[in-house]
């Protein structure tokens, strides 16, 4: 036998799905163990081996892959527990750091603080030395002004060294010669310099991304070894891979390297798991909304391809690296509901979270939450929740309710609907934030939905959107854990070249396109990546001469060979009048940067199938459930989704109870069981 | 069924919903402008006004502009009383009917619903040019309106869906850059949004149900506002502040003067007593100017309330007309956004005793200089306004130290600072530093935030500067509240390659020869409380990251730090400041 292991590290649960070469996958999760989150994780494993029935280094010895997406730099930074790092940057430039351009994110509050820069003004060293933006030196390094500092960073007894010169981009010797002085004077140190991580213009971007590097490479690194080190003693043999924020996965020497790379990775297997339940459907554009305790995350994915930023934030640092685009708001099934001074309704961002929880789980929660509301409204069971293991206690969520049902002057079920209506709104203006906002009509796309909330809120969302189809895979709740084992190998790669393209250089083009190629098959060769499984892809980022902004376009592989940007061009114009409404085909065009994406394909299971069935038999009695659409309670039919098979149909109003979660089908609704087991919605 | 006739979960609903209509106006102009200043640095506002202009709804991203739509919107409903149609569009600027800054060019747009109008759409963006006698409209030598910018009265563009083609082509004729004439587009296009998004609502769920809950959605934001005014103490409050320098007499001083009611949840301002109009362009149209008493208000009180009709029922503000803050036509007023600077200082200092714990010590005073000019190296014009140089350092407040670099406070940290790679980029100008400036912030025991100094090359052929603002004299330091010291001042200099130092008035206008080096430090904030009481820890966690001299730590804190090891001398800190202690 052998075993592929999807890890998913999360904020309260880890959570596993086992695959094998035959037969149905196994889901399993354990309670995250903060303090070492390695713990967890061969908690979870041992876990997995008694239910397949083995010994854990007998059942270990067979596994021969383990996806791992961790949270542990994400908490790193979050929490302020990061390396103590120490930068060096140019003369005159010391506190770009901590200014982030000035900005102020709460105009109206004048107590909102600034984050506290992850060095210290002591610790951010200036040195001596100039290059342009052409990059031509303009003054030399001063080597005994940097060794000055090294000292100073020795002394500081700093863990890591972050190094990001002005222009670095364009000339990166003087970094380089700061980063090999930097080894020798501080042998241990993690060093983390901004040509190698981040070779791309903007200052600002580049050095807040080259210092959360440093800050959490530290971090990263010693939670590796302790996982290393258990799953060695275990008897794991296997391959161990990462997920990043990009969506790609990374061997862990790649992901040491970089490790600000796994820094937004918690949600990012989420778009590869959506294509792979949606492929059955035929669809390729589709929104994934991942609804757990705290949080909501959407992203968009269009074509088969999720939307990227290279423009993200952590903790309100900016983060340069390419990231997945997925939008988080503060809603999920802890949120607190609350009146505002004008007795106005307001959901969360407040939540619960795990402790004490919501009321009615019964551990001192006495705050109303969208799971206490889930619960008067029949939507959730106390009897089923969690498959059981938890018994939600109804006569607390009604206490919780009642003290904003009174001031309401509402009946407590009122209230619970009044909380459903405003937390399903908060989530479709989230929706709407990845679609609308960015040019394109919500209605065009299937909602994949993933996390234990999720699938009770869909069809609320979905007609607050006009939305008409909606995709529920069984394993909805563990739905990042899926993705992990489909993800590919993948290097994001990138060099700036700022040319309005009349002016561009061809060789220069060809040389930076050979270059990128270059780095991009090393780095899939060092990951053991055969050459038939490589593939390169290229792109440049470019606006109209004048512009702030930079548009990704693709670059086709022979235009690139050739350093010949007339099909950017044309594909530029199309794309900024898709995305904004207007193009100005007269007007200059500007090469700002040219990346390239090398992804090494991995070899993936496929999606078990489940047996055909009929409803008939899942059949388990019926009870009063809120429809929201229909402002009333109805009766309805209650069927067990695990006994569900391919091919089944439902017509709502019907719930289909799961063991982690539950799916609402109103009564506009119809429901299929596809031959995954997945259950797709539409709207009649 | 529950009883709808006053739903206030639906009445959140509405709000949610009437919020997200303004913000997809606000990203179709992200999206679909041109200029800089309405798609980086964000200049705009979009709304949803009702019948009478009613405030239902507006996402703003510079706070300034936050309450300088509904002026404008009544004066266009004013104008054009009963020949509103369906498919018409208005435009308007003009401060002396309800704008704010000749720049700012709103749009208007009739929701028509069941042959009514139920609703205006808006948008309102500066303008990179407006016509006037100087390019980009700051003309610190005007001294009216016409040598600043073309005014535009409300004024009907498109008239039952058909643009106004001879109307359309005199305005834009008046304006130097075709790019506005885009941004006007986007702009309209801005106001179709809104209008779809309206009419939706409507046919979803019937008007009278809407206007019944818009209704109540004024009540709850009235009553949330009377409940955090109620949090003031009742009283009379007297407040004043110096604007310096109308840009046309040396030394010229000008007061404002505001005398603040609070009384049974509703508040009163009165500005009988503020000095009359300058003869240049250091005034205020009224709307810029209840603008700035709006956003002070809002960073006093809840920074979450609601910005509709409602929470303004309990504010009612009285401006002399003629006065400074209220200039009468033909005044020039281009500064009049700058002077919500000053004029939020004499509310800060009216309302301190009133509440210690929630007004801030002063901002630091804005002075800006925008650079024009031929970029040799790339063979084409350019403007570049040095916003990252002209970022000062906040006020501080109880238990919170002043926000660093953030600058104007009518932009409350919206407007971003340059990248330095990106600016050498886009101009001819070579960064030599940019760094916080030591001893610049106020002391206090929480003290003001932090200003910045800034050294650049002028690299640019045929290049002129203009200066506007403030913050250059001894009185106009951003103010020290409760013992707390006053921030640090504001100054430009250029050293010319022959070694000259010009040294610019606070209004100015200077050719600047190629290869000159520009300096500018912008000052810090205002402290809070008397920096003795300031935990000595803090002072030297400055004084080691070099934000503090041990010389000024002594002076102004009374705190005793070793040069060589900074640490704290607890004992000889102890004595200094027992020494300090006022007899």
């Amino acid at each position: 036998m052998a075993y592929r292991i999807g890890v998913d590290v999360g904020g309260t649960f880890t959570d596993f799905l086992l695959r094998r070469d035959e037969g149905p996958p196994r889901a399993a999760k354990t309670p995250s163990t903060p303090a070492d989150l390695s713990e967890g994780v061969l908690a979870g494993l041992g876990e997995l081996a008694a239910a397949e029935g083995k010994e854990l280094g007998l059942f270990l010895g067979e596994v021969k892959l383990i996806v791992h997406g961790t949270t542990v730099t994400t908490n790193a930074v979050l929490t302020g527990e990061v390396a103590r790092v120490g930068l060096l940057t140019t003369r005159g430039f010391r506190d770009a750091l901590a200014m982030r351009r000035g900005i102020r994110e709460a105009q109206y509050d004048n107590r909102y603080t600034a984050p506290t820069p992850l060095v210290p003004r002591w610790l951010r060293l200036p040195v001596t030395e100039r290059v342009e933006v052409s990059g031509a030196v303009r003054t030399p390094l001063d080597q005994a002004d940097l060794d000055a500092a090294l000292t100073r960073l020795s002394e500081a007894g700093v863990e890591a060294v972050a190094i990001c010169f002005l222009h670095a981009w364009a000339n990166s010797a003087h970094e380089v010669i700061a980063e090999s002085r930097a080894l020798a004077a501080l042998p241990g140190a993690y060093v983390s310099r901004s040509s190698a991580l981040l070779p791309q213009i903007r200052f600002n971007e580049r050095v807040s991304t080259t210092v959360l590097n440093a800050a959490v490479g530290p971090v990263l690194s010693r939670y590796l070894d302790r996982l290393t080190a258990r799953l060695g003693a275990a008897g794991f043999r296997g391959v161990l891979l990462l997920m990043q924020s990009n969506g790609g996965v990374a061997a862990p020497t790649v992901a040491r390297a970089a490790a600000a790379s796994t820094l937004l990775s918690g949600p990012a297997a989420a778009p590869t798991a959506g294509l792979a339940y949606a492929a059955p459907h035929g669809v390729r554009d589709f929104l994934t909304v991942d609804m757990g305790g705290t949080s909501f995350d959407v992203c968009l994915v269009r074509d088969g391809a999720a939307a990227m930023t290279a423009e993200g934030r952590i903790a309100r640092y900016p983060f340069g690296l390419p990231a997945l685009a997925i939008h988080t708001i503060g809603a999920g099934g802890g949120s607190i509901g609350w009146l505002d001074d004008g007795d106005l309704l307001r959901m969360g961002p407040k939540s619960a979270g795990a402790t004490p929880g919501p009321a009615c789980y019964g551990r001192g929660g006495t705050l109303p939450t969208c799971t206490d509301a889930d619960l008067l409204l029949g939507s959730l069971s106390a009897e089923r929740f969690l498959g059981g293991r938890l018994r939600l206690d109804a006569a607390a969520a009604r206490r919780a309710v009642e003290t904003i049902a009174r001031p309401l002057g509402r009946s407590v079920e009122a209230a619970a609907a009044g909380m459903l209506q405003v937390i399903d709104a908060s989530m479709a203006a989230g929706v709407r934030h990845v679609t609308v906002e960015r040019g394109h009509d919500p209605r065009e796309f299937l909602l994949v939905v993933g996390g234990g909330a999720g699938p009770i809120h869909a069809a609320g969302i979905a007609a607050e959107l006009g939305l008409t189809r909606i995709l529920v895979p069984r394993n909805s709740s563990i739905f990042c854990a899926a993705g992990l084992l489909l993800s590919d190998l993948r290097h994001d790669l990138v060099r700036t070249y700022v040319t309005p393209f009349e002016q561009a250089d061809r060789d220069r083009l060809r040389g930076m396109v050979r270059a990128l190629a270059a780095d991009g098959r090393a780095a899939l060769q060092a990951d053991g990546v055969a050459g038939s499984q490589a593939s390169l892809s290229f792109a440049c980022d470019v606006r109209y001469l004048g512009q702030y902004h930079e548009l990704p376009v693709s670059w086709l592989p022979d235009e690139a060979a050739e350093g010949d940007l007339s099909g950017v061009a044309k594909r530029f114009h199309e794309g900024h009048d898709r995305l904004y409404g207007y193009a100005l085909p007269d007007t200059p065009l500007e090469l700002v940067n040219v990346r390239a994406v090398a992804l090494g394909l991995t070899e993936k299971p496929s999606l078990p199938e489940v047996r055909p069935g009929t409803a008939a038999l899942a059949s388990q009695g019926s009870r009063r459930v809120w429809a929201a659409e229909e402002r009333g309670y109805l009766e309805m039919p209650v069927h067990d989704g695990e006994r569900l098979g391919a091919g089944a149909r439902l017509r709502g109003p019907v719930v289909v109870e799961l063991d982690t979660t539950t799916v609402i089908v109103p009564p506009a609704w119809r429901l299929e069981t596809d031959r995954h087991g997945s259950f797709l919605l539409e709207r009649v | 069924m529950t009883d709808r006739s006053l739903d206030p979960v639906f009445a959140s609903v509405l709000e949610c919903r009437l919020k997200a209509i303004t913000e997809e106006m606000g990203l179709t102009l992200l999206r679909t402008t041109r200029s800089p200043i309405l798609n980086e640095a964000r200049d705009f506002v979009t709304g949803l006004y009702g019948p009478a202009g009613e405030i239902l709804a507006q996402s703003e991203y510079i706070p300034i502009l936050a309450f300088a739509l509904q002026p404008a919107c009544r004066a266009v409903i004013d104008a054009f009383d009963g020949d509103v149609h369906p498919g018409d569009v208005f435009l308007h600027n003009d401060v002396f009917s309800g704008g704010n800054q000749n720049n700012d060019v709103a749009v208007f747009r009739p929701v028509f619903v069941d042959g009514r109008v139920v609703a205006w759409a808006a948008t309102k963006g500066h303008q990179a040019d407006i016509g006037g006698a100087q390019a980009g409209g700051y003309n610190p030598r005007a001294t009216e309106v016409w040598q600043e910018a073309l005014r535009i009265p409300p004024l009907r563009i498109i008239a039952r869906g058909i643009v106004q083609r001879d109307v359309w082509t005199l305005l834009f004729a008046n304006v130097r850059l075709p790019i506005v004439e885009e941004d006007i587009r986007a702009q309209i296009g801005g106001t179709v949004v809104g209008e779809r998004g309206v009419a939706e609502l409507y046919q979803r769920h019937g008007a009278e149900t809407v206007e019944r809950h818009i209704e109540y959605l004024f009540d709850a934001g009235e009553k949330r506002m009377r409940a955090e005014l109620a949090r003031i103490p009742e009283g009379t409050w007297v407040g004043e502040s110096t604007v310096f320098y109308d840009g046309h007499h040396e030394g010229s001083r000008h007061l404002i003067r505001v005398t603040i009611e609070t009384r049974g949840g509703e508040i009163r301002l009165d500005y009988t007593g503020t000095d009359p109009q300058t003869v240049g362009f250091v005034n205020a149209p009224y709307a810029s100017s209840f603008s700035a008493i709006l956003l002070t208000l809002l960073m006093l009180l809840d920074p979450d309330l609601p910005h509709n009709e409602g929470v303004l029922r309990p504010i009612h503000v009285h401006i002399p007309p003629g006065c400074i803050l209220n200039a009468g036509f033909p005044a020039a007023t281009t500064f009049g956004n700058t002077l919500a600077g000053p004029h939020s200082d004499a509310i800060f200092r009216a309302l301190a005793p009133a509440v210690p714990e929630r007004v801030s010590a002063g901002w630091n005073r804005m002075l800006g200089m925008t650079v024009t000019g031929m970029d040799p190296h790339r063979g084409r014009r350019y403007v570049d306004i040095l916003f990252l140089a002209l970022k000062g350092g906040s006020g501080a407040l109880a238990g919170c130290d002043g926000y660093d670099h953030i600058g104007l406070i009518n932009t409350a940290g919206g407007l971003l600072s340059q990248d330095y790679e990106m600016l050498e980029v886009h101009t001819p100008h070579r960064l030599l530093r940019h760094e916080y400036q030591p001893d610049s912030a106020g002391a206090g025991r929480w003290r003001g935030g932090l200003g910045v100094g800034t050294e650049l090359e002028i690299d640019g052929d045929e290049v002129t500067g203009i200066v506007f603002g403030d913050g250059v004299d001894e009185e106009a330091r951003a103010f020290g509240l409760l013992g707390g010291h006053p921030g640090s001042l504001n100054r430009i200099e250029v050293r010319t390659p022959a070694g000259e130092v010009v040294v610019p008035r606070s209004k100015d206008v200077i050719a600047i020869p190629r290869g000159s080096v520009f300096r500018q430090t912008a000052g810090g904030g205002g402290g809070y409380g008397d920096p003795r009481e300031r935990v000595p820890g803090l002072v030297a966690a400055d004084a080691r990251d070099g934000l503090i001299s041990v010389e000024a730590a002594r002076r102004e804190y009374g705190v005793w730090i070793d040069p060589g090891t900074l640490a704290v001398d607890e004992a000889r800190t102890a004595a200094l400041r027992r020494r300090q202690e006022p007899a």
